[in-house]
């Protein structure tokens, strides 16, 4: 009989620091990633023919990442790391099917932790598909790791920090960026802010740092505004900005136009829950925390025994927070395999919790300030792609709305919309939000698109060759 | 030609060339198709099977598939997460691609 087993899914700072945890406590564990190299998104590595001369030059969570990735990496021998492994679907039997070099195999869990991450959120707007409109988490990978800016006349345009962060790897790296679009009127809210961050000494002087590098360079940066559309031929040309009301609504009157040959796009983020959704874990609407996410108890386990969900998916809240749920989580599926007692667990978790619990006040705080408001959905007009894959307009999805269709579901049997190679995720969260006006709902009350696997493309080839590991 | 590569931070490695649409543009290893392509300041990727539209990378981490090109004669492959090789061959992909040909 072999060691039960524990599979992490994802290598970003959730999934790395469970492995740490559950790998110290002496469990079995196995990590499935989809990158080549651990680190996820935030944390992401660069290739090994790429030499780093200065560190400094990569920004601060890249030299934080370091550190993190190198403690997993020591713990190489004691643990299996599948990198190159595409998750496509969870089964009956505990059983998760992945795709590896071209082949589709199955691995069987006895508890299972979910650590997806995050992926930018998609607003619609008129020209959101012209080549050269990119999202900010897109043009970050772009800067820090493949080092090569998206444009010659860079601007950025959305809510809240990561924006700052990535104006300063541009401004750094050498690269223009015409002007910084902020959506949120933050002024008023840097007093309320700084009280929130009491005692969050990291997370304040990287924001001070940003702040700073941004007036040295004298980047524009205009508050209570948003992107209404971008123009061109074949790729983005010009950009139409116009102030919010505090709904985030246009202004009238207030539009204005910018040449830009680059538009990085960063409203926030939304939890990637389509494994969490395939386990049938019970899910609840929390806006503040980027839409539908798992509920949790305080070990993050979910509602379906065994299977529990850390980080960014199971609630949109950075690095530092998914890392010390990634920890918990870790100890508790130890717990959960015997390898600590009940008390041992409470002991080593007792530091994360804490830590949790100051971050969660400045988490407030940044929320309040950066949830999407309803005025970003109704820059779409009737022309304007909702869905990008199949070519889906507004229009169209008015008209099947009108026709009956009361939830994403049915829109997608009538219309496509969500049926194309991402899989619903680029249009799903700002159709739950549209379909609610368009009802006269609220978002919660809509049901969002089924998840069904494959959830990621897999070619038939690769199912036909499927194997069995072990 | 345009080449927005950051020269500071990083040293690349080996410099090859790589075939797009027939014309040659430069690569290094550990570089990915799309970034390759940005840095050359070609932005449209593929044109979409219905509205005819131009598209290029978006999300930039291998989840929209808005930058599938024909890569080494094989449609609807994600230039963001693809490395570039020396000598590949990187084909605007028009509509929904099919097996051995562009088209």
């Amino acid at each position: 009989m072999t060691d039960p087993m524990l599979v992490i899914i994802g290598a970003g700072p959730a999934g790395m620091a469970a492995a740490i945890e559950a790998v110290r406590a002496g469990v079995r564990v196995t990590v499935l990633d989809e990158n080549l190299r651990p680190g996820g998104q935030i944390y992401r590595q660069l290739d090994p023919s790429f030499t780093v001369t200065a560190p400094g030059a990569l920004g601060r969570d890249f030299q934080r990442g370091q550190a993190l990735v190198a403690e997993y990496a020591s713990l190489a021998s004691r643990m299996e790391h599948l990198g190159d492994s595409l998750v496509w679907g969870l089964f009956p039997e505990r059983e998760v099917a992945f795709l590896r070099g071209g082949e589709s195999q199955v691995i069987r869990y006895d508890q299972l932790i979910i650590a997806l991450g995050a992926y930018d959120r998609p607003i619609p707007f008129p020209g959101w598909t012209l080549p050269g409109v990119l999202t900010a988490g897109g043009a970050q990978r772009l800067v820090k790791t493949q080092r090569v800016l998206p444009g010659e006349r860079i601007l950025l345009v959305g809510t809240g920090p990561l924006q700052l962060a990535l104006a300063n790897q541009i401004i750094h790296a050498g690269g223009k960026v015409v002007g910084i679009v902020e959506a949120a009127g933050v002024l008023g809210n840097w007093f309320q802010l700084a009280c929130g961050a009491v005692g969050q000494w990291t997370l304040v002087s990287d924001a001070l740092h940003y702040a700073w590098g941004i007036t040295k360079a004298r980047v524009p940066l205009l508050r209570s505004h948003v992107i209404v559309e971008a123009r061109g031929n074949s790729k983005v040309e010009e950009a139409v900005i116009a102030r919010v009301d505090e709904e985030w609504r246009v202004v009238p009157g207030t539009a204005r136009t910018i040449a830009v040959d680059a538009l990085c796009v960063g409203y926030g983020f939304v939890p990637s829950v389509e494994l969490t959704r395939l386990a049938g874990c019970e899910h609840q609407y929390r806006s503040e925390l980027g839409g539908w996410i798992p509920v949790r108890d305080e070990h993050m386990g979910t509602t379906v025994s065994g299977v529990y969900a850390a980080g960014d998916c199971a609630g949109v809240a950075g690095s530092q927070v998914a890392l010390e749920e990634g920890r918990i989580a870790g100890i508790a599926a130890a717990c959960a395999l015997g390898r600590l007692s009940g008390e041992e667990a409470a002991r080593r978790a007792a530091p994360s919790h804490h830590r949790l619990r100051s971050l969660a006040r400045l988490r407030r705080v940044l929320d309040a300030i950066s949830v999407p408001r309803r005025g970003l959905y109704e820059l779409a007009t009737d022309d304007t792609v909702v869905c990008r894959c199949e070519e889906i307009t507004l229009g169209e999805i008015r008209a099947a709305i009108a026709g009956g269709a009361n939830d994403l579901n049915a829109i997608k049997r009538m219309t496509r919309s969500g049926m194309g190679t991402c899989q619903g995720r680029y249009c799903g969260p700002a159709l739950q939000e549209i379909v609610a006006r368009e009802r006269n709902a609220l978002p919660q009350e809509v049901v969002p698109l089924n998840p069904r696997p494959p959830i990621r493309p897999v070619s038939i080839a690769a199912l036909a060759g499927q194997g069995e590991l072990e | 030609m345009a080449d927005r590569r950051i020269s500071n931070g990083v040293a690349r490695g080996t410099a090859f060339e790589i075939l797009v649409d027939g014309r040659s543009i430069p690569a290094h290893e550990g570089e990915t198709i799309g970034a390759a392509l940005i840095a050359a300041g070609i932005h449209g990727l593929r044109h979409t099977a219905k509205r005819h539209e131009p598209r290029g990378m978006f999300c930039g981490i291998g989840l929209c598939y808005e930058c599938a090109m024909v890569i080494n004669g094989v449609p609807n492959i994600r230039a963001c997460q693809t490395l570039a090789t020396p000598g590949c061959t990187v084909e605007t992909q028009k509509g929904l691609g099919r097996l051995g040909g562009a088209e």
